[in-house]
């Protein structure tokens, strides 16, 4: 959908409530915006989109400005190339969704609309409920709708508001498949804001972090998880790796799949995604053990030589974070104080860092 | 049954909807989405005539469009005729009397459809105007016809005002309900029972037609 | 278009446009252009004293002439206010020549028009009241003082001569103070006989020419109170500066003998000129 250099957003605002924001999405991935109720972050959203004025402004898409408070350059939001999913999808309710498709294709001729709008019903699998209005469809065929609305617009960038926000848990998971699915199948540029960091560690590539107007934190998610780097969430949630893995083999008849996350091999109950498909998966430090010589006689299947690169507190006295790595993979370890004592773990010693295939959450 | 008065009721009625709907409109949507200092002393100003006395209505309105005031005068010396006492001083009378009638009605309605609706109509590539036309427009329809019948009908009952600015000019100013007023003087009382009749029928009707869109309006939600 | 959409555009349709039909039917059949003096239908204003006899004289004239004047009733000093605010009126028939002549004062007649009648007032009693019609009001006065009495009905003394001359009357006769508290203000003679006749007022002060007019002769009795009670009630109509052709010749036949006649039916005096 657009190669290029991805969305730079530059914003700052003094009132109603102060915003400093500078950040980066990469083209082609998913950039997630996190942070807590009131930090601003439907607010850059909105900005990006043109729909909220800055006191200072520079938005630019693939080389293309779409705000310059500097220049006087503003482009309005009919005439930004983005697609738009509301937190509560926003749809026009006395319109179908063949209607509400057909109103995002303006800018096509009018000779291609009802191609475009059958290709991308079959996008979304909304099909069948073509003829219908909202009031008619579930919340999933809703998101689903306002999802192939925004995409109509061939935009260049896709923008989420918390969309998974209003829907129980069964469906957020096969809702969030769909979005990777459309993304990687369009090669889509997403900025998704969320306050859930489930969505970050299954979806999003990168991370931009926003606490009170400002970001704290910006990076690849990745990087940011491996390091317990991320502010607002390091402190309480339990510390997870999230890791891009890939598909490299399935033991049928051990009932396995092997993937590997760059340096790291692990094997998991199979998932039913083909060899060389893309796997997100987390790792939580509760579930790596660590140990100073191989075990026997245990159900582990992973069992991965690790080395110790750092020690530091964890979130109660008694226990400790230990930051570990696989070759560039890196990987972290939640154990007792005593256990640091036991196996003498000092920065630099090599260890075994056993992992339960079970525990091992992948997402594909 | 004044045959000429009732006609001269409703072409004004028809006038009034027609010249007042498209600036109430305007007007109802900016009251509706505009985020400015003196917007509720705008619509307190809106809702006036509604508390207003109608005398007092139609005598700031001789005073402001009477011969004396400079609108009255201008008005004359371009089209021969005082503004007051003619049918065009009507329609201005009741373009302001009915105000509320049509902007309240208009503004909830399109107080009522959500930010993001509208937010999303713009990130649907729809330019302002055509983000009215194909969302606002459609959505507001119970309201706008609310506004249209609630203006009609009480354009047809308007007595005060019109007295006051028009006189009882047959043909020109005396409406039904002035008619209804004369008639009594005169000691005509069927013609004035028959003529009171059709006012009551059209107000029943219009009332019945506005309960029935608002009911529509709020199933659809 | 949805398929209800299109039904309701067909109900709004047919609702529109009877009306539109009728209202333009109407501008058309009545139609008064924008500079006045049209040659079918001028425009009277006259006091309510005048209700019935001038209506009788407007039929004559129609048939006579086939020129129908559109007439609108009211009280006299309203109609002067009116009509030096702009209103469109080309002859004005007032109860009361003061009127007229504040007007010729400033311009706006042509000429000084002439004098039509004289007026007279009426005590009307309708039926089943306890008051009775007498001359003197003694009776009245007496129900004033035992305190029994009920509204009296007047034409407002502010703008309406004959609402005046009844206060002069009633003030002659000494009651004025007593019955200020039930007056019943009407609008112009026509509504306070409206108000005298309808059975909430024990009776009314009014013109003597709608005493007689049929309508209020079924429903009540009345007693002609003395000239000498008030300040004459001289009559005067005018033709006003936009007069057309055609008030001016209905002002002329207002002169004629028929048309006196039928006032003087109505107990207009005549003036003798």
């Amino acid at each position: 959908m657009n190669p290029g250099t991805g969305l730079q957003v530059r914003l700052r605002r003094a009132v109603p409530f102060a915003l400093d924001v500078e950040l980066e999405a990469p083209a082609g991935s998913i950039t997630a915006l996190f942070g807590p109720s009131g930090s601003g972050k439907s607010t850059v959203l909105r900005a990006i989109a043109g729909l909220q004025s800055m006191d200072v402004a520079r938005i630019t898409c693939g080389g293309a400005t779409w705000a310059d408070t500097a220049a006087g350059v503003a482009i309005p939001p009919h005439r930004r190339p983005v697609g738009f999913v509301f937190q509560d999808y926003a749809l026009f309710p006395h319109l179908t969704v063949r209607e509400q498709l057909a109103l995002s294709l303006g800018h096509r001729p009018a000779a291609e609309r009802p191609a475009r709008i059958d290709s991308l019903l079959q996008l979304v699998q909304l099909q069948e409920l073509v003829d219908r209005r909202p009031a008619a469809l579930s919340g999933g065929q809703q998101q689903r709708a306002a999802l192939a609305r925004a995409l109509a617009r061939d935009p260049a960038v896709l923008l989420l508001d918390e969309p998974f926000a209003a829907v129980d848990w069964a469906l957020r998971e096969s809702l969030r498949r769909e979005l990777v699915r459309l993304q990687r199948a369009l090669s889509l540029t997403v900025v998704l804001v969320t306050h859930d960091f489930e969505d970050v560690a299954k979806l999003a590539s990168h991370l931009v972090v926003l606490e009170g107007g400002a970001v704290t934190a910006s990076g690849s998610v990745e990087t940011l998880t491996g390091r317990n780097a991320v502010p607002g969430v390091s402190g309480w949630r339990e510390p997870a790796v999230a890791l891009d893995a890939r598909v490299e083999a399935h033991e049928s008849e051990r009932q396995l799949t092997v993937i590997a996350a760059g340096d790291l091999r692990l094997e998991v109950p199979a998932i039913a995604a083909p060899v060389g498909a893309p796997v997100r998966i987390q790792l939580a430090a509760g579930d790596v053990i660590l140990a100073s010589r191989r075990p026997e006689g245990l159900s582990l299947h992973n069992v991965v030589e690790a080395e110790v690169l750092a020690i530091e507190p964890a979130a109660h006295a008694a226990l400790r974070l230990v930051h570990l790595r696989v070759g560039a993979t890196r990987v972290l370890s939640l154990v007792t104080a005593d256990a640091e004592r036991k196996l003498d773990l000092a920065p630099g010693k090599p260890v075994l860092a056993l992992v339960k295939a079970v525990s091992i959450e992948a997402f594909a | 049954m004044d045959w000429t008065a009732l006609g001269l009721s409703l072409r004004l009625g028809l006038v009034t909807v027609a010249l007042l709907l498209p600036l109430s409109f305007l007007l109802a949507r900016w009251l509706a989405f505009g985020r400015f200092h003196g917007r509720g002393f705008v619509e307190a100003l809106v809702a006036l005539p509604l508390i207003l006395p109608p005398t007092v209505v139609g005598f700031y309105l001789l005073v402001a469009f009477g011969r004396g005031s400079p609108v009255g005068a201008a008005f004359e010396a371009l089209f021969g005729q005082p503004l007051v006492f003619s049918f065009e001083g009507l329609v201005l009378a009741s373009l302001l009397v009915n105000l509320p009638f049509a902007v309240q009605p208009m503004q909830n309605a399109l107080a009522a459809i959500p930010q993001n609706v509208r937010d999303a109509a713009r990130c649907c590539g729809l330019s302002p105007l055509q983000a009215i036309r194909k969302v606002e427009l459609p959505l507001a329809l119970p309201g706008i016809a609310t506004a249209a019948v609630l203006t009609f009908a009480h354009t047809l009952g308007e007595f005060g005002v019109v007295l006051m600015v028009g006189g009882s000019i047959p043909g020109e100013t005396r409406t039904i309900s002035i008619a209804i007023y004369d008639r009594v003087q005169a000691f005509d009382e069927p013609a004035a029972g028959a003529m009171a009749l059709v006012l009551l029928v059209t107000a029943v009707a219009a009332l019945a037609i506005t309960n029935t869109l608002a009911r529509r309006a709020g199933k659809r939600d | 278009m949805t398929r209800r959409r299109i039904v309701l555009a067909r109900v709004l349709a047919c609702a529109v446009l009877p009306m539109a039909a009728v209202s333009l039917e109407a501008r058309g059949a009545n139609a008064q252009p924008a500079t006045p003096g049209s040659t079918k239908t001028p425009l009277v204003a006259a006091a309510s004293d005048l209700q019935f006899a001038l209506d009788e004289i407007v039929a004559r004239f129609h048939s006579d002439t086939g020129i129908t004047p559109r007439v609108t009733y009211g009280s006299s000093g309203n109609f002067a206010r009116q009509i030096e605010q702009g209103a469109p009126f080309e002859l004005f028939l007032s109860a009361d020549e003061a009127y007229v002549d504040r007007l010729t004062a400033r311009g706006l007649t042509q000429g000084k028009g002439a004098l039509y009648g004289v007026g007279r007032i009426v005590l009307f009693v309708p039926h089943g009241s306890p008051l009775e019609p007498d001359p003197g009001l003694r009776n009245l006065a007496a129900r004033l003082a035992s305190g029994e009495s009920g509204r009296l009905a007047i034409a407002n003394p502010e703008h309406a001569p004959y609402g005046r001359a009844a206060e002069q009357a009633l003030r002659s006769l000494g009651v004025w103070e007593a019955v200020q508290p039930k007056l019943l203000l009407g609008e112009n003679v026509a509504q306070a006989a409206q108000f005298a006749s309808s059975g909430n007022a024990d009776g009314g002060i009014i013109a003597y020419s709608l005493a007689l007019a049929p309508a209020l002769r079924e429903r009540g009795t009345f007693a002609l109170l003395p000239d000498t009670l008030h300040a004459p009630l001289r009559q005067r109509m005018v033709l006003l500066q936009r007069a057309s052709p055609a008030a001016a010749s209905f002002y002329d036949y207002l002169r004629a003998p028929a048309s006196r006649a039928i006032l003087s039916q109505y107990g207009f005096v005549l003036p003798e000129d």
